[in-house]
This record gives structure tokens, C-alpha cells and sequence, in this order.
């Protein structure tokens, strides 16, 4: 492991406190920067004395719930992204591109549009759960362990348009004459307007699922030795399969269904951070998750300043960053290969 | 003999015989119109849209009538003398509609008040009743006259909020709606067309005294519906008065917009008196 981490410059602590503290700044900046002006601290006072002036309402029921989705979902992403490359042992494995977002997003469209969502509040993250456990499931049948790269795509792919048209299926039968519109929210992914509410709805799955995959660090470190060794050590690799894979439904499944589909995170954030934590995937769990964070916050931020009416898609901005990084990943393992 | 084939000509140019007998709508605001405005039985089928007493205000009539999706074929099927179509209708459809040979009306979207006047006319008179459109234009023109409104009171701020979080700006039929209730269109500070999005932080700081919310009553559920159920919205109630109006009142251009009109008046009224008790 020391030979694997010779390019690791900086010390794990250090660089936990270095993203934690510009991940706490974007959230900061996100909340300071909307689309009219708002004096944060007369707002701020205003709500700690509870007053509900226009400003407080402002900054309580739509600056501070779009920051702190902003952190949660991106930091969702980001891990499961980590732990899914891990897992695989597959730098293209992210949620996004193996289709676990797009299930969840079929999931949360089918619970929304057919008015279950009103039945019982949690409804509606667990939809997303459902979905993104369906895809992943769906996709390790067929990668199964030890699968190659092309198979782990292709698979994603399948898994990703059925997802995605089943979603446009179930958005034109609503009878709605808007959901047939809102495909885009729901493949592209934003955080316009969300609200409180969806925060907390979001919020106690999303920490089940972090939970889940922060603890598989050490079980994850020992599968790079390969399977074999990993079992020799102890570690039982059916049991990490299934905390993974539940732990990544949980954290992406309840963000999708908030926030819709988000690609490239998973699979940007992990990627330059690796380097910096010697390439061992135990560690890069909490690193990424705080690098999708503030990959995500910064996006909502761009998304805000471009203006553009209709706010563009948060899934346009990652795009427009992970696109030229995935197609640069693709080029070097073809070369490696 | 050639007297008798002019009589004959003469007696069937008249307008009692020029009145189309098959009238098929291929658009919400055309079948509201050709319901009022047509004897019954000569509309022959409406668009599904207003069988939904939700959407449509004309739903009981409308039950009773085949329903259409606003294609051609399915106007054709019908061997239609008059058929209608709106400002969306697919350009294929109304063309296919005119190679064959049946007569087309477009119903437009007036923008104005006089506007919506000359639709009714015009569409009264391309169905061979210009009595009972002056009668419709009349009805309203007399609603709308009844709205007393105040002069010395200041006039109110409003803000319309549709699905989506779009709001309408000066210079549309809605703007002339709000000024004739007797409020001000706050969407002309935000320099902005006369639809557009706003984000849901500036309608709550732009400080109106009344919101309208384009809302319909239990629809689907959907994001862009969703919007207008945000709690900054609840949140801004005790600052605001907030007014929901059904779409089917201010969605068409036609005479249900004297009661938009009636309801945002009222509105303002109980405002005005909450503000100087």
C-alpha cells in the first residue's frame, strides 16, 4: 500500500479539512448569490427573531434549502461514485453513467405523477430508492464480478435509455398537459425552487446511505489486493457487495428524487481527487463526497450567473466539466489498454 | 326560369341557409365559443380538454359530444361544413384540412379587451349568429361595467404567478384584466415580456399587496404545478393577500373574463379594507 500512495503529496486530515472548508464556502457563496438582492444579515437577524419579513423568508425557504440540497446531493454523488468505482474496480463506474440516477428518477416520476407522493411524505425519496436499487441490481447481473470495462458501459447504457425512456413513458401519461415538459428536470437534473420540506424528506435516507458506504473503507482498501485476499483478511465480499450497493441507492436514489438526475459528478469528483489520496479507495470515500459537493455547489452557482431564462439544467453545467474529463479518461485507458 | 334559378340562389345565399350545420373544434377556446354561440346539435365534437369541468367552463355541454385530440382526421371523419382551430393547432393539420376542402376558422389569442370583442363577433358571424355574439359581448361588457372600481382608494400592486413561475407583463390581455379590476401589473417593473419566468425570490421581495396564482383546482400532480405550492409561498400569506384564480377563467380570451375580472376586484376590496380598517 506505502508503494501505491509514493504520489500522495498531502496528508489525508489536511486534505478532509482543506474540501470540508471550501465545500463550507460554496454553500456560503451559494447562499449569498440568487437572482435578486438580498441583504443576508438583515435576513439573517430577521429570522433568528423570528420575525417573517420578505428577506427571512427568502433566505430561510429558498437560499438556505438550495445550498444545503446543493451539498447533500453532490456529496451523495460524489461517494457513490467513489464506492461504486471501488466496488467495480472501474474508474467509469458512476452513478449517472451506469444508470443508477436514471432508475431513480424513474422511480421518484412514477411515485410523483400518480399523486402517491401526497399519500405519505416519504413516498417520494423512497420511489427513488426503489428505482436506483432496480437499476443497480439490474446492471450486476449482468457485470456480475470481475467484468471489463466494456461490459460494465454497455450494460450502462441498456440500463440508462431503458431507464430513461421508461420516465418520458410515464411523464406522457400523465394527465397533466406540464409533465410531458419535465423531462429535462428529471434527466438533466436542478435545484430551482426547491424547498425545505424536500430537505428533510431527503435528509435521514441520504445519512443511511452515507453511513453505509463511509463504514466499507477498510473492506474496500483490502478488495484491491483483489478478492481473494480481501476474503483471506476477513472481509465477507457478499456483505460489501450488498452494502454498497444499498448505500449508494439510498444516498442517490433520495437525492434524484429531489433534485432529479445529476450526471458526471460521481465520476469527475473521484477522479481528480484520486491522485491525492494514493489512489486508495477507502480514503477516497469521504474525499470525493466533499469534491461532489462542492463540484455541485459551484454548478448551482454557474447556473445562477448565466443569464438565461429558463435557468439552465444543473446536468448541463456537469456536462459542460465531465464530458471533456470522461472523453480524456476513455482516451488514456485505450491507450493503457 | 332564370328568375327562378336567381331567387333560388338568392334564397340560399341567405344567412339562414349560409349557417354551417357541422361544426367540429380542434381547440379549448374555440369549443367554449361555438357551445355558447351555436344552435345545439350543430357542434358536432370538441377537444377532450373541455370535457374537464376543471379546464373548461362550457364541461357539462362538451360531456355530451365526441371528443377529439385536435387532429384533422378526426374532423374529417365528421364531413365537417365549419371547422375550428386554435393558435397552436399543428400548421400540417389546418393545411391538410384546406387541401380537402373544409372550411377553416382560427380562433386566435386576443391580447386585448376590444380584441376579445372582435373574436366573438367574428366567430358569431362565421356561424351565422351575429345576434348572439353582440348578446355575449354585451353580457360581458355589462359585467365588467358593474366592477365598481374605487377612485380615490391607491391602487394595489399585483403580481400573477403561473405554473413554472411565470408571470405576464404589460402589453397582454391579462395586464388589461388586472388594470380593469383595479391593480397595478407589478410585472412592468421587472422589464420583461409579456410572458416570462421569474425567480420565486423576486416575487417575494417585489412586495406586492396581492399574488394571483393561476392555479387549477386539483389537477395532476406536477413540478411545474408544484412551484405554486412552494412554502415561501405559505410562508409570504401574512404579508400578502393571495388569490387563486382557475385557469379556465383567463386562459381564453373569451367573456368568462369579466368574473377573472369580478374576483380580483373583490379581492382588492377586502385588501383595501384590511389595510384602512
Amino acid at each position: 500500500m506505502r508503494a501505491c500512495a509514493a504520489d500522495a503529496e498531502v496528508g489525508y486530515a489536511p486534505l478532509v479539512a482543506a474540501l470540508a472548508a471550501l465545500a463550507l464556502a460554496a454553500a456560503l457563496a451559494s447562499v449569498m448569490i440568487g437572482y435578486a438582492r438580498l441583504d443576508v444579515p438583515a435576513a439573517l437577524a430577521d429570522a433568528f427573531a423570528g420575525r417573517s419579513s420578505a428577506a427571512a423568508v427568502v433566505l430561510e425557504q429558498i437560499r438556505l434549502p438550495r445550498a444545503a440540497l446543493g451539498a447533500l446531493v453532490g456529496f451523495s454523488l460524489g461517494l457513490s461514485g467513489a464506492a461504486l468505482q471501488g466496488l467495480l474496480r472501474n474508474p467509469l463506474a458512476d452513478p449517472g453513467v451506469i444508470g443508477v440516477s436514471g432508475g431513480a428518477a424513474f422511480g421518484a416520476v412514477v411515485v410523483f405523477y400518480s399523486g402517491l407522493a401526497g399519500v405519505f411524505a416519504l413516498a417520494m425519496p423512497l420511489g427513488g430508492v426503489a428505482g436506483a436499487i432496480v437499476a443497480a441490481l439490474l446492471l450486476y447481473a449482468l457485470v456480475g464480478r470481475g467484468a471489463g470495462t466494456m461490459t460494465l458501459i454497455l450494460a450502462g447504457v441498456t440500463v440508462n435509455s431503458f431507464a430513461g425512456a421508461l420516465t418520458a413513458l410515464a411523464l406522457n401519461l400523465s394527465p397533466n398537459p406540464y409533465a410531458a415538459y419535465e423531462i429535462m428536470f428529471w434527466l438533466m437534473g436542478s435545484l430551482a425552487d426547491r424547498s425545505l420540506p424536500q430537505l428533510w424528506l431527503a435528509l435521514p435516507l441520504t445519512v443511511v446511505g452515507w453511513g453505509l458506504l463511509l463504514t466499507s473503507a477498510p473492506a474496500l482498501d483490502a478488495l484491491t489486493l483483489g478478492e481473494d485476499t480481501a476474503s483471506s483478511l476477513g472481509f465477507d465480499l457478499g456483505r460489501l457487495r450488498a452494502q454498497l450497493v444499498a448505500g449508494a441507492a439510498l444516498a442517490v436514489g433520495a437525492a434524484v428524487a429531489v433534485t432529479g438526475a445529476i450526471g458526471f459528478v460521481g465520476l469527475v469528483a473521484p477522479h481528480l481527487l484520486r491522485p491525492l489520496v494514493g489512489n486508495r479507495p477507502g480514503r477516497l470515500l469521504l474525499v470525493s463526497g466533499l469534491g461532489g459537493a462542492i463540484m455541485l455547489l459551484v454548478a448551482d452557482i454557474v447556473v445562477r450567473l448565466i443569464p438565461v431564462h429558463p435557468e439552465l439544467k444543473l446536468g448541463v453545467a456537469t456536462a459542460l466539466i465531465g464530458a471533456p474529463l470522461l472523453y480524456g479518461l476513455i482516451d488514456r485507458m485505450r491507450r493503457e489498454a | 326560369m332564370r328568375v327562378i334559378l336567381c331567387t333560388l340562389l338568392l334564397l340560399f345565399a341567405s344567412p339562414a341557409f349560409a349557417k354551417p350545420q357541422r361544426v367540429v373544434s380542434l381547440n379549448l377556446c374555440a369549443d367554449e365559443l361555438a357551445l355558447r354561440l351555436a344552435d345545439p346539435g350543430v357542434v358536432k365534437s370538441v377537444t377532450w380538454l373541455s370535457q374537464d369541468p376543471r379546464s373548461a367552463n362550457v364541461a357539462a355541454q362538451a360531456a355530451a359530444l365526441p371528443a377529439n385530440d385536435g387532429h384533422a382526421e378526426e374532423a374529417l371523419a365528421f364531413d365537417p361544413d365549419l371547422v375550428l382551430v386554435g393558435p397552436f393547432s399543428e400548421p400540417t393539420s389546418i393545411a391538410l384540412l384546406r387541401r380537402v376542402g373544409a372550411p377553416v376558422v382560427e380562433v386566435g389569442a386576443p391580447q386585448t379587451l376590444e380584441g376579445v370583442r372582435r373574436q366573438i363577433r367574428d366567430l358569431a358571424a362565421a356561424l351565422g349568429e351575429p345576434q348572439r355574439g353582440e348578446a355575449l359581448v354585451a353580457e360581458m361588457d355589462a359585467r365588467l361595467a358593474r366592477v365598481a372600481i374605487d377612485p380615490i382608494r391607491p391602487r394595489l400592486k399585483a403580481l400573477v404567478l403561473r405554473p413554472n413561475g411565470f408571470t405576464v407583463g404589460p402589453g397582454s390581455l391579462v395586464d388589461e384584466i388586472l388594470s380593469r379590476a383595479g391593480l397595478d401589473n407589478l410585472a412592468a417593473r421587472l422589464d420583461i415580456a409579456a410572458d416570462a419566468q421569474v425567480p420565486l425570490e423576486v416575487v417575494a421581495l417585489l412586495g406586492a399587496d396581492i399574488l394571483i396564482l393561476d392555479r387549477d383546482e386539483a389537477s395532476a400532480p406536477s413540478l411545474a404545478d408544484a412551484t405554486l405550492d412552494h412554502p415561501a409561498i405559505a410562508a409570504l400569506a401574512s404579508r400578502m393577500t393571495i388569490v387563486s384564480l382557475p385557469a379556465r377563467l383567463w386562459t381564453c380570451g373569451g367573456p368568462e373574463i369579466a368574473e377573472a375580472v369580478e374576483r380580483l376586484a373583490a379581492a382588492a376590496a377586502a385588501r383595501g379594507r384590511e389595510a384602512t380598517p
